[in-house]
C-alpha cells in the first residue's frame, strides 16, 4: 500500500500553490471566525441551536423503536435488482466486477487520487469522534446505549489523536494516498459484512415471522462476493498502474473510453439479459446483412476518404442519407435501416477525415468496428432472453435507475451536441428545426413527456408492434435531456471567440474540420460545469419514473415495500434509505466534476 | 418571402420524417418471443383467433397485477408476487397452460391498466379492479366473476365517540383522509352529501401517507375499501388506541374480479370457468391437499370438473384435467382466500365473500 501512495504522490500534478493561510490554534481560530463581533456571536449561537435541534429530531426519528428498519434490511435485494433470479445472480456480480475493473484501471491510468497529510487524517478522526460523541448525547438512547456509543466515540477520537501525534513526531510530514484510505475504508466495510447481518433476512411465503435467509439465497451470500469485488478492484488498480507505466498513454485512454461506452449495452443486454441465439436465423439473415454492409461500406468509405474525391463525396453522402430515410417508407428489417443511417453518418464525415492510405485504413476499420458492435447488439437485443423474471422488464430497482440515467446521458450527448451545432449553424432549415425542437421540448414538463411515451405511444403503434415501456421512456427522456443539453452546449460554443473561427478558416480547414477540432473542444471545456449539473439532474430525475409505475428504487421504497403485509406503514424508513442512496451517487458525481474542472484548469485560465 | 418558403419546407420535411417514422413496420418479424416484452420494438404475430390460442402458444400468461396491494398482490423481497390476485393469475395459467408457474406478472399502475389490456401487453387483469358500467361499456373491458366483494367503509377512533353502529351522518364536522385519484374521494363526498354531513376532505398520494396522518392525529376519519381498512387496523393500530370500522353496510359496492378485453368469448370462458371451478370445488370441500383422492372417487359435477366422464373442458379448448391442475397447483377458492386474506384479518365467515350456502355472495353456475 505504501508503494501505491508514493507512486501516486509523485505522479500527482501539483496544483498552483494557493497563498498560505496561517494555521491558528483552535481557540484563536474560533475567536476570529465565530465570535469576532456581537452579531457573528449571535449568528453562531443561533445556527448551533438550529443544527442541534435538527440533529436531535433526525436521531430520534432514526432510533425510534417503532421504526421498521427491518423492512429496509429485508428488501435489499428488491431495492437493487428487483426480481433478478437468485440462481442467475452471478451475472449481476459479473457486471459489477466489470464496472469495478474499468473504474480501477481508469483511476490508475488517469492518475486519480491525491496525497493527504496523515496529520490531517488524524484531525478528521478526532473531529469525527467528537461529532459522534455529541450525536450520542443528542440521541434517545438508554443509559447503557449512551455509554456504549460514547466509548466508541472516545475510541475514534483517541485513534485520531494518536495518529496525529505519530504523524507530527518524525519531523518530516507523512502523507498517505487518498486511494489507500479509500481501499482501507472499503475493506473495513467488506469485513463488517462478515460480522453484521445488514440484510440477511427474508420472509418466507407462508408468512411466518422473520427468519434468516436460507443457504444459497442472495441475501445470505453477499459477503463473499463483496470481498471478491474488493480484491478484484485492488488488483485491477495494480494492473492499471502497470499499464500506465509500460504502455503509451493515448491509445490506452482511448481504449478505456471505448470500453466504458460499450459496457452499458453489453452488460445489460448480453450479460444480464442472456440472449439465446437462434443460430439458423443468425446465419441466414443477420450475417448476410452484416457482410454486405461491411464490404459495401468499406469500399464506399475508402473511396470517399480519398483526398481526390473532395467535397463531391458529401453529395454522395447526402444521397445515402436520403436513401436511409426512404427505407422507412417501405417495409424491411429495422437493422437494415439503422445500418444505412450509420453508413450515411460515416459517409458525411468522410471528407473531414480524408488523407493518406493509413488514415483511410483507420477510417474503414472504424466503420467495421462500429458496424460489428452494432449488429451484434441488435441481434442480441432482438433475441429472446433466457432469464425469466416476473414483470415487464428483467431488471428493476436501483439497476434500472442507473440504466435509464446512463442510457439517457450516453444517447442524449451526441443528440444534444448535434442540436446545438444545428441551432448555431448558418443553414436556416437546420437552425429552424433545432430551435423549434428545443423550444417545444423545453416547454413541456418531463413528467408529461414520460406519461406520453409510456401510455400514449403504445396506442399509436400499429397493431402487433410492441415498444417496451422502458425503451419508450428512455426515448422520451433522451429527447428531453438533449434539448436542455443543447442549450448548455450552445452556451459553450458561443464562448469560442471569433478569432478562433477565423484562424481555423485561415489555415484552410473545412467547416466540419473547424467544428470538430477547433470549436467543439474549446466550447465543451467551458460547458463542463453546466453539463455535469445536467448529468446529476438526469440521474435524480429518473425518480419521475416512479410516477408512471416503473419499478425504480423510489417506487419500490415508496409503494412496493409498504404494500407488503409485514411492512405496512414503512414508507418513511425506506424513503430515508432511498434518499441516502441518491445522495451518495449524486455527491460522487459532483466531486468528480470538481476534479475534472481542476484538471482542465477551468476557472484558473 | 424567402424565410416563409424555408419555414414551409421545414414543416413539410418534419411531417415527412414523422410520417415515415410512423409508417409501416410490418416485416420486422422478430420471432414472437415468449417472455416479457423487451426494450426493443418487437412484433408479435397476432393471430386473428382468440387470446386463448395465443397464450397457449406463448406458454406464459401475462397477468396484470398491482404489485403493491397488501394481501392482493404484493411484491416480496426476492421479487416474487404473492396475494389473492396473484393466485388467481396462477390459477388461470394452470388451467390454460398446465403450469401455475408460467405467469409473467406485469405490475401496472391504476392509470396504465386498461391501456395494457388494449395494447395486448397483458392477457388478463387481476388488479383489484372494480366492475363498473363505464368500464364494461365505453372503456372496452369485459369482466369475469367477482372474486372479492369489497366496499368502501370508514375508520375512526372509539375515543372520538364512534362505534361499529355509527353512520355516515355521525361524521358531521370531521376531517376525512383518503387517497386521491381513486373513486373513494367521490364516494365519500357523495355519501356525506346524501347524509347531510359536512366534512373536510384531505387527499394523499399513497395509503401509507393517509395512515401516517391518521395516526398522528391529522384527521379524525380515514376511508377506503373495507379490505384495506381491516389490514391497517390489524397491523397499525397503536396499543393505547382502539379503531373501529363502520358503517356495517359499505357506502359503495366494489366487486373485484378478473378483467380482460371485450369480445373474446373463448378467452372469457377460460378465465371465468377457472374461477367458477375453484368456487365449486370449494363448495364440495375439495382442497389442493385432497384433490387427487377426491377426483379419483368423484362422481357427477366434481368428476366432470376433474376431467372424468362427460367433461366439458376439451370443448372449451382446455385440456381435460385443466381444473384438476388448478386445484392441485393453486387451490380452491376458500384455500386461496384464507391463505392470503386471513393474515390481514379478513375472514369469509359472515362477510359477503362467504359461499352462497353460508349467506354470502360467492356463487358459481353449475358445471354441466
Amino acid at each position: 500500500m505504501s508503494e501505491i501512495s508514493s507512486a501516486a504522490a509523485t505522479a500527482h500534478v501539483p496544483a498552483a500553490a494557493a497563498p498560505e493561510i496561517p494555521k491558528l490554534p483552535p481557540r484563536q481560530w474560533a475567536k476570529e471566525n465565530l465570535f469576532s463581533n456581537p452579531f457573528s456571536t449571535a449568528l453562531t449561537i443561533i445556527t448551533t441551536v438550529i443544527l442541534l435541534t435538527i440533529s436531535r429530531a433526525l436521531l430520534s426519528f432514526i432510533f425510534n423503536p417503532i421504526r421498521q428498519w427491518d423492512s429496509t434490511a429485508t428488501n435489499m435485494q428488491l431495492f437493487f435488482t428487483r426480481a433478478y433470479p437468485d440462481e442467475q445472480y452471478v451475472r449481476v456480480w459479473f457486471c459489477l466486477a466489470v464496472i469495478l475493473i474499468l473504474t480501477s484501471v481508469s483511476m490508475a491510468v488517469w492518475q486519480a487520487g491525491s496525497s493527504i497529510p496523515v496529520a490531517r487524517l488524524g484531525r478528521k478522526f478526532l473531529a469525527g469522534g467528537a461529532l459522534l460523541g455529541i450525536l450520542t448525547l443528542l440521541a434517545p438512547f438508554s443509559t447503557s446505549g449512551t455509554i456504549k456509543w460514547l466509548l466508541a466515540a472516545a475510541c475514534v477520537a483517541v485513534i485520531g489523536e494518536s495518529t496525529r501525534r505519530f504523524a507530527s513526531s518524525g519531523g518530516t510530514e507523512r502523507t498517505v494516498n487518498s486511494l489507500t484510505v479509500l481501499a482501507i475504508t472499503l475493506a473495513g466495510l467488506a469485513a463488517s459484512l462478515w460480522v453484521v447481518p445488514y440484510g440477511h433476512y427474508t420472509y418466507v411465503a407462508n408468512r411466518e415471522p422473520r427468519v434468516l435467509a436460507e443457504e444459497g439465497t442472495v441475501a445470505l451470500t453477499t459477503k463473499l462476493p463483496w470481498t471478491i469485488m474488493l480484491l478484484i478492484a485492488v488488483s485491477a488498480f495494480l494492473l492499471g498502474r502497470w499499464i500506465r507505466d509500460r504502455l503509451p498513454t493515448n491509445p490506452t485512454r482511448v481504449t478505456l473510453l471505448i470500453l466504458w461506452l460499450l459496457s452499458p449495452p453489453v452488460l445489460i443486454y448480453v450479460v444480464l439479459r442472456d440472449p439465446s441465439f437462434d443460430m439458423g436465423h443468425v446465419f441466414s439473415t443477420d450475417l448476410p446483412i452484416f457482410v454486405s454492409y461491411a464490404i459495401g461500406g468499406a469500399l464506399l468509405l475508402s473511396w470517399l476518404t480519398r483526398p481526390s474525391t473532395g467535397e463531391a463525396g458529401r453529395i454522395v453522402a447526402v444521397i445515402i442519407l436520403i436513401a436511409g430515410f426512404c427505407t422507412f417508407l417501405t417495409p424491411m428489417r429495422m437493422v437494415v435501416r439503422l445500418d444505412m443511417l450509420t453508413l450515411a453518418v460515416f459517409a458525411l464525415a468522410a471528407p473531414t477525415f480524408a488523407g493518406g492510405p493509413r488514415n483511410r485504413r483507420r477510417y474503414v476499420l472504424g466503420w467495421l468496428g462500429v458496424l460489428s458492435v452494432m449488429s451484434w447488439l441488435i441481434t442480441s437485443i432482438n433475441t429472446p432472453s433466457t432469464v425469466t423474471v416476473p414483470g415487464g422488464f428483467f431488471i428493476g430497482g436501483f439497476s434500472i435507475t442507473l440504466m435509464v440515467a446512463v442510457f439517457t446521458l450516453v444517447l442524449s450527448f451526441p443528440l444534444g451536441i448535434a442540436l446545438a451545432l444545428a441551432r448555431t449553424s448558418t443553414m436556416p432549415i437546420f437552425r429552424l428545426l433545432a430551435t423549434w425542437f428545443i423550444e417545444f421540448v423545453r416547454g413541456v414538463p418531463l413528467i408529461t413527456i414520460l406519461i406520453f411515451f409510456s401510455i400514449m405511444v403504445p396506442l399509436f403503434l400499429p397493431r402487433g408492434m410492441h415498444l417496451g415501456e422502458v425503451a419508450a421512456v428512455v426515448i422520451g427522456y433522451v429527447l428531453f435531456s438533449a434539448a436542455y443539453l443543447a442549450e448548455n452546449v450552445r452556451g459553450g460554443l458561443q464562448s469560442v471567440t471569433r478569432g478562433q473561427h477565423e484562424a481555423a478558416e485561415a489555415v484552410g480547414m473545412t467547416t466540419a474540420q473547424k467544428t470538430l477540432f477547433i470549436v467543439l473542444p474549446q466550447g465543451l471545456r467551458v460547458a463542463i460545469p453546466p453539463l455535469v449539473g445536467h448529468c446529476i439532474g438526469v440521474f435524480k430525475e429518473t425518480s419521475l419514473l416512479a410516477i408512471i409505475g416503473v419499478f425504480d428504487i423510489l417506487y419500490i421504497g415508496r409503494i412496493v415495500i409498504p404494500g407488503q403485509t409485514e411492512f405496512m406503514g414503512s414508507t418513511k424508513e425506506n424513503l430515508l434509505f432511498v434518499s441516502v442512496i441518491y445522495w451518495i451517487f449524486a455527491y460522487q458525481m459532483s466531486k468528480a466534476s470538481q476534479r475534472l474542472e481542476q484538471r482542465t484548469g477551468l476557472g484558473e485560465r | 418571402m424567402k424565410s416563409k418558403f424555408f419555414r414551409l419546407l421545414a414543416m413539410l420535411l418534419t411531417i415527412g420524417v414523422v410520417a415515415s417514422a410512423c409508417g409501416s413496420d410490418s416485416e420486422d418479424a422478430a420471432p414472437a418471443t415468449t417472455a416479457a416484452p423487451a426494450t426493443t420494438a418487437q412484433v408479435e404475430v397476432v393471430a386473428d383467433g382468440s387470446l386463448l390460442d395465443a397464450v397457449k402458444a406463448r406458454g406464459t400468461l401475462n397477468c396484470g397485477v398491482s404489485g403493491s396491494a397488501v394481501a392482493f398482490s404484493e411484491t416480496q423481497a426476492d421479487g416474487s408476487v404473492t396475494g389473492i390476485d396473484a393466485d388467481f393469475c396462477r390459477a388461470v395459467a394452470a388451467a390454460v397452460i398446465g403450469d401455475a408457474g408460467a405467469v409473467n406478472f406485469v405490475a401496472l399502475t391504476a392509470s396504465e391498466r386498461f391501456t395494457a389490456v388494449q395494447t395486448g401487453d397483458v392477457d388478463v387483469l387481476m388488479r383489484n379492479t372494480t366492475w363498473t358500467q363505464s368500464r364494461d361499456s365505453s372503456v372496452g373491458m369485459d369482466f369475469g366473476p367477482t372474486t372479492y366483494y369489497d366496499g368502501q367503509q370508514l375508520m375512526a377512533r372509539v375515543s372520538d365517540g364512534f362505534s361499529a353502529s355509527s353512520q355516515v351522518a355521525d361524521i358531521d364536522g370531521s376531517v376525512v383522509c383518503t387517497n386521491v385519484g381513486t373513486t373513494t374521494e367521490k364516494n365519500i363526498a357523495e355519501a356525506a352529501l346524501l347524509a347531510g354531513a359536512e366534512i373536510t376532505l384531505l387527499g394523499f398520494e399513497t395509503s401509507d401517507e393517509v395512515y401516517e396522518t391518521f395516526i398522528a392525529g391529522g384527521c379524525d376519519i380515514t376511508t377506503t375499501d373495507g379490505s384495506a381498512l381491516v389490514g391497517r387496523k390489524v397491523k397499525q393500530q397503536p396499543a393505547d388506541e382502539e379503531w373501529v370500522i363502520f358503517p356495517s353496510t359499505p357506502i359503495s359496492k366494489e366487486p373485484l374480479g378478473p378483467t380482460y378485453g371485450q369480445n373474446d368469448s373463448a378467452w372469457a370462458d377460460a378465465v371465468n370457468w377457472t374461477v367458477y371451478a375453484m368456487i365449486i370445488m370449494d363448495e364440495y370441500g375439495i382442497t389442493s391437499a385432497n384433490v387427487d383422492a377426491k377426483c379419483a372417487e368423484a362422481e357427477a359435477e366434481v368428476a366432470r370438473l376433474c376431467g372424468g366422464d362427460g367433461e366439458l373442458q376439451t370443448g372449451m379448448g382446455l385440456s381435460a384435467d385443466a381444473f384438476h391442475q388448478v386445484i392441485r397447483q393453486v387451490g380452491s377458492y376458500g384455500e386461496v382466500y384464507n391463505r392470503n386474506l386471513n393474515p390481514v384479518g379478513l375472514y369469509r365467515e359472515g362477510s359477503a365473500n362467504a359461499g352462497w350456502l353460508d349467506g354470502g355472495l360467492i356463487y358459481a353456475p353449475p358445471a354441466r
